[in-house]
């Protein structure tokens, strides 16, 4: 890990706030727009940590209730069915049941689907369309379906009992009367002609199918370019995995009228919003508590089925209901990630300049669509971290009979990364050019910033070149050729795999915060986001604390009630540092400014004599000072609790960026694959807390590693049947798996933003795919191997090699297809 | 129903439990000791991991029945008082942990191989001793620099056996 430089030290790279982005304006502060950076930029130990480690964390299934009862899920058996008919008189008459609800008990009851909102809307994000223009149709999602099942393991009724065991032993005793249909997994074969429909209204299950870019351009660049490589590949379907299973208990009071629910979330907002829709009540009659969250990386932006439906069974039986999901379940039934066919083609000259990219992107949404981000997301970076003049891109979203996917880790970005990434390293094996020559005389260089690509995203700022230097000095690069020989001593193969990266940040424009002084000593921030391990608790206080100069250990950071939150775009997108370092910087400047007010009035000089210095206001020329806490004390029953509220809408999106190298042996007798070192330098703009910055790309190197060399969310296209049911299936990374990381932050700070935050979640995940997939096909390459799928596990391995051997001669291009 | 009796955390307990209730589920839903996580129904992810009579076990994989008369101490007993275990201050201080889901599994496992292999402890033994237990936000990078830096200071390996 790179060494934390203090300030003024020789390594301290953090630069003044920038001044005004030039295209859009952002919130001018007057009080904490020069503020020295006492706490920003320090490895400071978590405030969360004191309860994490000593057992004390209020995660969801910690919660529990006097008389609370317990909910099952029945689940389809079938990828697609008609549901005949639902016979719950056995399980009706099992020990303990209390309920068995069907979607038609939902119906009856007026409740309405959920209100997904698939499209990312705000300006800067990719407009996706239905085929031939106009909105799309997206499935509707009902907490129970009536007509059919979609995929194996959509829940179909609902069982409550008093007990979770006579739950799930009576779930197991409702018989439901299939009537199995044809069905389709693949996302080549759903939009093949001829598929089975997975939606009556949807006939071919393309419900999405925009075109980006310039034709005409890409068309006329192709056909003078010198050389044009093509290729084909699909990112395979993962799953989040977080360790904490989700969990909901839902309370209904029959005076009040008014329901409770735990359950840990990607952002409390969000869920009582749309399950108050659902379930047809006032959104005050809807409290969602989502405390300790146990791993997120997208799956639980959305709402999951089960938390409306313990709302619901918490009314209708009377007493509190609680549904913890097995492993299993979580496999089944969490939404799941990336699952992207794409196919590339990239025109050059004889120099080797990049001229023109065309991009086909094929999404596989799953049984209905709850998120278009990893769609949209990709298609603003088909073209990387390279000047690729121009571009065009056809992005689809396909239906098929398996879970839903949703943004995942570094939504859509490893997938274009990949692809990217991919070509051009085919491009510069096809055709001759030294692969990091052929990157770095395509990189966009600093002084084209900001860069508007050829999609029409503007890379706010980055010193990519720098980047590529810099990790290739920190991987070794130099003495590669003593590694690979040792290697080679030892009868392994090396591989050394790079990539650029750019990703985006861009996430629900909106976000409020309260600042409020309190009369124990400590100041309250209410903030809406939703952190799940990212430390916000402690990160943001180190915002506050540096904004209003006090210590960090008297900011508390409140998240998570929606009885005290009231506005909040909730975690994801990397969204949570920028806004609400933006909408924190705000609020504070406003709390001091109210300060300095009510400063002028206690001393009774003019407002223009009164300064804030060191946390407290202070009349100048005279001794009079007091600190925020004296001040609120003293002017509270005059003016009210000394406290500000700033809300801030904020589009333009800001683009991290970076480059990592993967480099692992080969056994090539078993095919076994171990990474042996993974160096990577990410900018995330302004660091506000390294220690956390260093953990969350140690996490997301690990996340994008995994994918690439053991995770599959595999569906036998035969059956239908997810095939990765549980731990002993689904390869997670493991310690064992693992090397530790070289990482390093960069902090090119970005215009975009008063603090010139960029993001640091995603960026180990980003170039990951890529680094691991590259590193293979580099050690294999003396094999005569050129392609090969991921997980990169030693079957597969050993397949491409065994196929290498028996046509030594293949073309690395029909590889691809 | 079973009545079983046992030290938890150096308080005597008991309870009736059914034949199948795990070590787990005693721990939480009659102790509301909840510090204690399950991450998994196959033994895999280690979220679950107490020391019983002195040793590392999946609680999920033990009955509450079978640790009848067993000293059992969980995440919440680590501490002395108001003082963190070396290893729980460990992973406070190289962010070893995220979302603190694994954590008190992956404390108690990595509090049990430093008691097994003291100073000698290395970062290829950490890690193949880590494999059950599973971490999704960290990487493992910085447990592994935690269970390291504990490792350290501790005495030579005990040898009483794995």
């Amino acid at each position: 890990m790179a060494p934390f430089p203090s300030p003024g030290d020789p390594g301290d790279h953090r630069q003044p706030l920038p001044s005004a982005w030039p295209n859009d304006s952002y919130p001018v502060l007057r009080h904490v727009g020069d503020k020295l950076f006492r706490h920003i930029g320090k490895p400071i130990e978590r405030k969360e940590d004191q309860r994490l480690v000593t057992g004390k964390g209020r995660f969801s299934d910690d919660f529990s209730l006097p008389g609370q009862t317990f909910a099952a899920m029945v689940r389809s058996p079938h990828a697609h069915a008609r549901i005949r008919g639902i016979d719950a008189s056995a399980a009706l008459a099992m020990p303990g049941v209390l309920a068995v609800v069907t979607g038609q008990d939902l119906l009856d009851a007026g409740l309405v689907p959920v209100p997904h909102n698939p499209v990312p809307s705000t300006r800067y994000d990719v407009k996706l369309t239905a085929p031939g223009g106009g909105k799309p149709f997206i499935g509707p999602h009902l907490l129970l379906p009536v007509d059919k099942a979609r995929h194996v393991g959509e829940a179909v009724a609902m069982v409550i009992a008093e007990t979770a065991a006579q739950a799930a032993d009576a779930a197991e005793q409702v018989e439901v009367d299939y009537e199995e249909l044809p069905f389709v997994v693949e996302t080549a074969k759903a939009f093949a002609p001829g598929a089975p429909a997975v939606w009556d209204e949807v006939a071919d299950n393309v419900f999405i199918d925009s075109t980006y870019g310039d034709e005409e351009a890409t068309d006329r660049a192709f056909a003078e370019a010198d050389h044009v490589v093509k290729a084909r590949f699909h990112i395979p379907r993962v799953t989040a995995v977080t360790m904490e299973p989700r969990a909901a208990l839902g309370a209904f009071d029959a005076e009040t009228g008014r329901f409770t629910l735990w359950a840990g979330s990607g952002g409390a907002v969000r869920q009582k919003r749309e399950l108050s829709e659902v379930l047809g009540i006032r959104p005050s009659a809807l409290r969602v508590l989502s405390f300790d969250v146990g791993g997120n990386f997208g799956a639980r932006n959305r709402v999951y089925v089960e938390f409306g439906l313990v709302l619901f069974a918490s009314r209708l039986v009377g007493r509190p209901v609680k549904y913890t999901a097995t492993r299993s379940e979580a496999f089944l039934t969490d939404y799941q990630g990336r699952d992207l066919l794409t196919t590339v083609e990239l025109a050059l000259d004889k120099s080797g300049k990049f001229l023109a990219l065309r991009a086909d992107n094929v999404s596989n949404v799953g049984m209905r669509c709850v998120s278009l981000s990893p769609l949209s997301k990709g298609s603003g970076l088909i073209t990387g971290s390279y000047v690729i003049p121009h571009a065009t891109l056809r992005a689809r979203a396909v239906f098929t009979n398996t879970m839903c996917t949703q943004a995942y880790r570094s939504s859509g970005r490893p997938e274009v990364t990949y692809a990217i990434e991919r070509i051009v390293d085919i491009a510069a094996r096809k055709l001759g050019f030294d692969p990091f020559a052929l990157r770095r005389m395509n990189l966009v260089p600093p002084e084209a910033m900001p860069y508007r690509n050829a999609v029409d995203s503007t890379y706010d700022s980055g010193t990519y070149e720098a980047n590529m230097d810099r990790v290739l000095e920190l991987a070794g690069w130099a003495d590669l050729p003593e590694r690979r020989a040792a290697a080679k001593r030892r009868g392994r193969l090396l591989g050394f795999g790079f990539a650029n990266y750019v990703e985006s940040s861009i996430g629900t424009p909106k976000e409020r915060s309260e600042i409020t002084v309190k009369a124990d000593g400590s100041i309250a921030v209410v903030i809406g986001t939703q952190p799940s391990g990212q430390g916000h608790e402690t990160s943001f206080a180190q915002v506050v604390a540096d904004m209003l100069e006090v210590p960090v250990a008297q900011v508390n950071i409140v998240l998570g009630d929606t009885d005290i939150v009231s506005v909040g775009g909730g975690s994801h997108s990397g969204r949570s540092m920028r806004h609400a370092g933006t909408v924190m910087a705000l609020a504070s400047d406003r709390l001091i400014e109210e300060a300095l007010t009510r400063g002028a009035t206690v001393f009774d000089v003019p407002r223009e004599q009164m300064a804030y210095r060191d946390g407290r206001v202070v009349a100048e020329g005279t001794n009079l000072a007091l600190d925020l806490f004296e001040l609120a004390e003293r002017t509270e029953a005059d003016f009210g609790p000394l406290a500000s509220v700033a809300d801030n809408e904020m589009h333009t999106p800001v683009f991290p960026n970076g480059a990592a190298v993967c480099e692992v042996e080969i056994d090539p007798e078993t095919g076994l694959v171990e990474i042996t070192r993974y160096t990577s330098v990410d900018d995330v703009g302004r660091c506000i807390n390294p220690l956390i910055v260093h953990g969350q790309t140690h996490g997301g190197i690990a996340q994008g590693v995994g994918q690439a060399m053991w995770e599959l969310s595999y569906v036998d296209p035969d059956t239908g049947q997810p095939l990765a049911g549980s731990f002993m299936d689904y390869g997670m990374p493991r310690a064992d798996g693992l090397p530790s990381f070289t990482a390093e932050i960069a902090e090119v700070i970005s215009p975009t933003n008063p603090l010139g935050i960029k993001a640091g979640g995603e960026g180990g995940t980003t170039p990951a795919l890529a680094t691991v997939t590259l590193a293979v096909l580099d050690a294999l390459r003396p094999l005569g191997v050129s392609d090969i799928k991921m997980p990169v596990t030693p079957l597969n391995v050993w397949t491409a090699i065994q196929k290498a051997k028996s046509n030594p001669n293949t073309d690395p291009e029909a590889w691809q297809e | 129903m079973t009545h079983v009796t046992m030290t938890v955390n150096g308080r005597p307990v008991s309870g009736d439990v059914e034949g199948r209730t795990l070590l787990v589920q005693f721990l939480r839903e009659h102790l509301g000791l909840t510090g204690t996580h399950v991450g998994c129904d196959t033994t895999q992810c280690g979220a679950c991991v107490v020391h019983m009579d002195g040793r590392s076990v999946k609680s999920c994989t033990v009955l509450a029945a079978s640790a009848e008369g067993a000293s059992v101490t969980t995440i919440e007993g680590l501490a002395n008082g108001e003082t963190l275990h070396p290893m729980q201050e460990a992973f406070r201080k190289h962010h070893g942990l995220q979302c603190g889901y694994c954590t008190p599994g992956m404390i108690m496992a990595a509090v049990d191989i430093v008691r097994r292999h003291g100073n000698a402890l290395d970062e290829k033994t950490v890690r193949h001793e880590l494999e059950g237990n599973l971490c999704r936000c960290t990487g493992y990078h910085n447990i592994v620099e935690a269970v390291l830096a504990v490792a350290k200071d501790a005495p030579a390996p005990a040898h009483t056996g794995a």
